[in-house]
């Protein structure tokens, strides 16, 4: 008799932890958007007999329950902490560094020589046809190896980036590596995001300017002004856990003089920096209203000279900085330009000519840094 | 549908089981046919017609076979059912391989039909040739009723990855059955803790195959190569026999009582022992359907070894429309015969740590053969095994290591009998304390690891199902 009284409660203890998630899933209404994963959720596939057939119905269907399913954030919390607890150190694709650092991994077999050499053959062809800088910013996990587990492999940006000085030439080419590594124990990456933070590209914009001959001294860093503390970025949320959020911070310069920018031709703001973001997951989106294909920006700097900048989303935070030094800057992204690369910039360029900055950090130039002449 | 899915955990399952115990006795069997035509559509909704073939088949043989006993036309019959059974397997699973193996040989180009595989065809067909050759021995009766075949054959819980149900290890409980509360209560705690092998250790462990798997062989480390296929060794171990478990456990709470299929394989003392622990209903499937009739044993030495030979050039390509996994058979099938004619005696004069150290060998290698399908990944691989690639121990490999270490650790222990054990011992306590621990532990451990596991099937990063080729 006793065993039977155990058995009953088993079964009611375990079909009840199935029945109870099913029907608070089965309440529960769907969302579009994960916040804090930052992603699109599937939504509900619609039936065809088609795609029942070719079995798309319910693979998607599979997809979408998954992703609305009841408490899914908390899931994978818990599944992180399950790692964790068996000594993980990385997780969904980022390594959890030293002093709280989420640092993104890089596998060295993912970037192969020939990818290497076919970037840059094209990154030459535009550096010769232009006279163009170029600055590659390397990633956190090249710069912040001392909050790396230990062992943890890498991809070698060092060596990449021997090669590209190489292709492009020394006066093309801006040393962003060696500066940074001298800071590395600044808080120049973000610790919950994969870019690179305003000191970061304080000292990439020290670079910059140290390799085109110019002062160095236009900005303080002591003077960076917060704008927010309650930024949790990318790899944030990719591990989804309790971490103190960062600061984005911003120079005051960059917005004491009047400024138009237009993004994308139509759009026409007064300055590069967008508060509406920072109440959104993406804070990051603050610094130039996050990514558009074209964005152009007149100064109030009337020096006569145009910069045209072809770049990722690292260099967001670093074009501020260039505003005292432009009369005017383009500011491309290639993901988002479908046309003839140099037609365009040729529409751009005016009578007395223009600089050209190629700015990324290697991983997004690796596998994004393609245009069409 | 696979298991460790919400769908089948949040959907399937809650409403299956609701209706399978609602309805009344005659009921339970259309509502299990229903619930398992189901099943096997969501993945497969044109095979599920193929399934369906089958199973009218071999009911049909079967009937046939039991009108004309004891006649010649018996043996036809049968003859006629092995052989549709056998064309119906070959020409979805292995047209390609075939086709393919004649245009490298021949020098043709045959175009090949490139059909993917119906899932758990290799498994449902052997399960309806058991019944119909069992019919035609006399060692099973027939089954008249329809319904009750199509249960048999499209039971949901073992129908992907197995176990292989013979006929008449269901047969008393098929036509109608109870499920007694104990039943119930033990199937549930069995389809936790499978469910929890395949989701919280095989596809952690796995991630770390997956990841060696795709480096260069001809650079990793002696350490990662070990690494690698050690994980893989525990990734197919927790998947298929965490697979087995849950089929076992629902098949409890049907009702039905099937065959175990896996005991505690890797600390098996010989290759010998490694096959009677490892995936037990297929070899026991072979021994009975192939290696007995054609003489088994009886017939002399010779025989005998041309007899396991041709056992496990089959084993092998029943895993498998590909070269590696003839190969993996046949490695089988050497050191089965290697241990008849001497090592078996040798090993049993040795201490039992030697044989377990030996057979692990042969398993973990054997594991290279099986997991990797070109020629030279498979040599690159044992090169790397063997220290003619890259260094002994590297950077990689010790941040591997150390990444899965408390991973290895579970699987290491997990493989043991250690926690069965300790559970029966725990059940056999009369003192208070140990009824306590016990009452307490087989309630509150399944149901934690069914929230991990939840979890893990939530996030979703690596959840493969491995059987595809099967």
């Amino acid at each position: 008799m006793n065993e039977r009284k155990s058995a009953i409660l088993t079964i009611v203890f375990l079909s009840s932890v199935i029945l109870i998630f099913t029907a608070a899933d089965l309440i529960q209404g769907d969302r579009l958007f994960s916040e804090t994963e930052n992603k699109l959720l599937a939504s509900r596939p619609k039936f065809t007999w088609e795609a029942l057939f070719q079995g798309k119905y319910t693979e998607d269907y599979e997809k979408y329950l998954t992703d609305q399913f009841v408490g899914r954030e908390k899931w994978i919390t818990i599944k992180t902490c399950t790692d964790i607890t068996l000594g993980r150190q990385e997780i969904n694709g980022v390594y959890l560094g030293k002093d709280n650092y989420l640092i993104e991994r890089h596998l060295p077999e993912t970037y192969s020589l020939v990818q290497e050499i076919k970037k840059i053959s094209l990154l030459e062809n535009l550096v010769q046809t232009w006279d163009a800088d170029v600055m590659l910013v390397p990633t956190a996990d090249n710069i912040l190896t001392d909050k790396l587990p230990v062992n943890a492999p890498c991809y070698d940006q060092v060596s990449f980036l021997e090669r590209v000085e190489q292709q492009v030439g020394a006066e093309h080419y801006v040393d962003v590596y060696t500066i940074l590594r001298q800071h590395a124990e600044e808080e120049i990456y973000y610790r919950t995001d994969h870019h690179w933070t305003t000191l970061g590209a304080f000292y990439g914009y020290q670079a910059w300017a140290q390799a085109r001959g110019g002062s160095e001294g236009k900005y303080d860093s002591a003077a960076m002004e917060t704008i927010t503390e309650e930024f949790l970025g990318t790899l944030h949320s990719k591990v989804n856990l309790n971490l103190r959020p960062d600061a984005i911070r911003y120079f005051p310069e960059t917005v004491s003089r009047p400024l138009k920018v237009t993004y994308d031709l139509k759009t026409v703001r007064e300055s590069c920096y967008e508060e509406s973001y920072l109440e959104t997951k993406n804070k990051y989106g603050f610094f130039l209203d996050d990514n558009h294909g074209i964005v152009e920006i007149e100064t109030d700097y009337h020096n006569g000279k145009t910069l045209f900048v072809i770049k990722d989303s690292y260099a967001n935070c670093f074009i501020p900085l260039l505003i005292p030094d432009y009369e005017k800057i383009y500011v491309m992204d290639l993901r988002y330009f479908n046309g003839r690369l140099f037609q365009f910039m040729k529409s751009c360029e005016p009578e007395e000519g223009m600089d050209v900055l190629v700015l990324y950090n290697c991983i997004h130039f690796l596998d994004n840094f393609t245009y069409l002449e | 549908m696979v298991f460790s899915s919400t769908v089948f955990l949040f959907r399937f399952l809650p409403l299956f089981f609701m209706a399978y115990y609602l309805v009344p006795g005659r009921m339970k069997n259309f509502i299990l046919f229903l619930g398992s035509l189901f099943f096997y559509a969501w993945g497969e909704p044109v095979y599920v017609l193929l399934m369906l073939f089958s199973t009218i088949v071999d009911y049909t043989h079967g009937r046939l076979l039991e009108r004309f006993r004891g006649k010649k036309a018996a043996g036809y019959i049968l003859v006629s059912s092995v052989v549709i059974n056998l064309s119906v397997l070959c020409f979805f699973k292995y047209a390609d391989f075939l086709i393919q193996t004649v245009n490298l040989f021949v020098g043709l180009s045959l175009p090949a039909p490139n059909l993917p595989l119906p899932i758990g065809i290799s498994f449902y067909t052997f399960q309806t040739m058991s019944y119909t050759i069992d019919v035609y021995r006399g060692e099973t009766k027939v089954q008249k009723n329809l319904l009750d075949f199509g249960v048999y054959v499209t039971m949901f819980p073992q129908l992907i990855a197995g176990p292989i149900v013979k006929y008449r290890d269901v047969e008393g409980r098929l036509h109608h059955r109870r499920a007694a509360l104990t039943e119930i209560s033990e199937g549930m705690k069995r389809f936790c803790v499978g469910l929890a092998k395949k989701v919280l250790i095989a596809n952690n462990i796995g991630e770390l195959w997956a990841l060696i798997s795709g480096m260069d062989f001809r650079e990793i480390s002696v350490l990662t190569a070990w690494l690698g296929i050690f994980a893989f060794a525990f990734q197919i171990y927790f998947d298929f026999s965490g697979y087995s478990d849950m089929a076992i456990g629902m098949g409890k709470m049907l009702g039905f009582s099937f065959p175990e299929n896996f005991n505690y394989p890797y600390i098996s003392g010989s290759v010998t022992e490694f096959w009677r622990r490892w995936h037990i209903s297929l070899g026991s499937w072979f021994r009975e359907y192939v290696y007995i009739p054609l003489g088994g044993n009886r017939k002399g030495l010779p025989r005998q070894l041309l007899n396991i030979f041709a056992v496990w050039l089959l084993t092998g390509i029943w895993h498998g429309a590909g070269w590696n996994f003839l190969l993996w058979g046949l490695w089988f099938a050497a050191a089965l015969v290697l241990e008849k004619a001497f090592l078996g005696r040798m090993l049993s004069w040795l201490p039992k740590g030697v044989g377990i150290f030996y057979t692990a060998f042969v398993v973990l290698a054997g594991w290279v053969l099986f997991a990797l399908d070109t020629p030279a990944g498979i040599v690159n691989y044992f090169r790397a095994m063997f220290g003619m690639a890259g260094a002994v121990i590297d950077r990689e490999g010790l941040y591997l290591g150390r990444e899965y270490l408390v991973l290895f650790v579970i699987a290491v222990l997990a493989s043991l009998p250690l926690f069965g054990r300790l559970a029966a011992r725990l059940r056999k306590a009369r003192t208070g304390l140990g009824i306590a621990v016990y009452s307490l532990g087989e309630k509150a451990i399944p149901a934690a690891l069914l929230l991990l596991a939840i979890a893990g099937i939530v996030e979703a990063t690596y959840n493969p199902f491995l059987y595809f080729r099967f």
